[in-house]
């Protein structure tokens, strides 16, 4: 499987996932999992949990927090 | 300590950590206690030539609430990962923006606001929220071999059921998400928090979670695989068909 590209893509998909492989390995790895089903399926996992985690995460802080706050620095100045 | 004061001055520019090991609780929380006093050490380095502490306090608290109170919501949900209830969320952003509006005369405009925000709020959770007897079996997790912590890896499955994987997750409810990522080692939890929800390259987490960027690395990727196994295990309960994750230790 060496030759195929699926050692490379394997290796650096969470980096490919999280933009942070070089312009030239970005460009190989995304033109591995255009041609590699196996490996595009792996990709779509990773960047589904990616997703996934950032939109239930997304919390508000209460209004009480926010005029708590404002107290707060007023008392500090 | 010259070596974590220059360190927290140099914050916002681009040192390379990489260089020192592992921050080790007792560092990370000396380095916290540290910070007003380092920042102040580097105020008259100002690199865009506007300083602050030059600004009426009436402007600079106008400043603070512009520029640093819209992180509120993203600091609360990061605080809700760290300390895992509302309460201690609520008073942890508190703690943090009272301490960060304290430096903010010395902070560089220009400079990267959030990654400065999170690095207190992260300062502060270790040094009052997180007990101490913690951090040695925080190492002892860094230090695991990948089989020990069990592993997603599926290059034995199917390419279908790894297709129906990606859609379980996505139909997952937010709360089994939480939950899971509750479960997971609070180092693994914040790495993957600061690179998937928030979206800050390695290096910024580096810099906030004081560690070399191979530990960030290290610390997203397990936990990821965590997160997934977890998840896997929520899909089955929920009777998603998923194909089953290598558990721990096998």
């Amino acid at each position: 499987m060496t030759d195929c590209g699926c050692d490379k893509a394997k290796a650096e998909l969470e980096e490919f996932l999280h933009r942070e492989l070089s312009d030239d390995d970005f460009r190989d790895v995304s033109e591995h999992l255009e041609s590699c089903v196996d490996c595009e399926t792996e990709a779509t996992v990773g960047l589904t949990l990616m997703q996934k985690v950032r939109s239930a995460c997304q919390e508000k802080a209460p209004e009480e927090l926010r005029e708590a706050i404002l107290a707060r620095l007023s008392a500090h100045a | 300590m010259n070596r974590e004061d220059e360190e927290t001055v140099d914050l916002d520019g681009d040192r390379e950590l990489d260089s020192h090991d592992d921050a080790s609780g007792q560092d990370a929380a000396v380095d916290a206690e540290r910070d007003d006093d380092a920042d102040l050490a580097g105020a008259d380095e100002d690199l865009n030539g506007r300083l602050r502490s030059a600004l009426p306090p009436e402007e600079l608290r106008r400043l603070f609430e512009e520029q640093a109170l819209p992180y509120m919501d993203q600091l609360y949900a990061a605080a809700l990962r760290m300390t895992r209830n509302a309460a201690d969320a609520g008073d942890l952003v508190q703690e943090t923006f009272v301490k960060a509006f304290s430096a903010f005369a010395q902070f560089r405009q220009g400079t990267n606001l959030k990654a400065w925000l999170y690095r207190i709020l992260t300062n502060t959770f270790i040094n009052s929220y997180r007990k101490s007897q913690r951090q040695p079996y925080q190492n002892a997790i860094d230090e695991l071999e990948d089989w020990q912590l069990g592993s997603a890896e599926s290059l034995t499955q199917g390419r279908t059921t790894r297709s129906a994987e990606a859609e379980a997750i996505d139909h997952l409810p937010d709360s089994d998400v939480k939950e899971a990522l509750q479960s997971i080692p609070e180092d693994f939890r914040m790495a993957v928090y600061l690179a998937d929800v928030e979206g800050f390259a390695y290096q910024e987490i580096a810099d906030i979670m004081k560690t070399p960027v191979g530990t960030v690395m290290s610390r997203l990727h397990r936990g990821r695989r965590l997160l997934r196994e977890r998840l896997a295990d929520y899909a089955r309960d929920r009777g998603y068909v998923v194909a089953d994750t290598p558990r721990r230790g096998r």
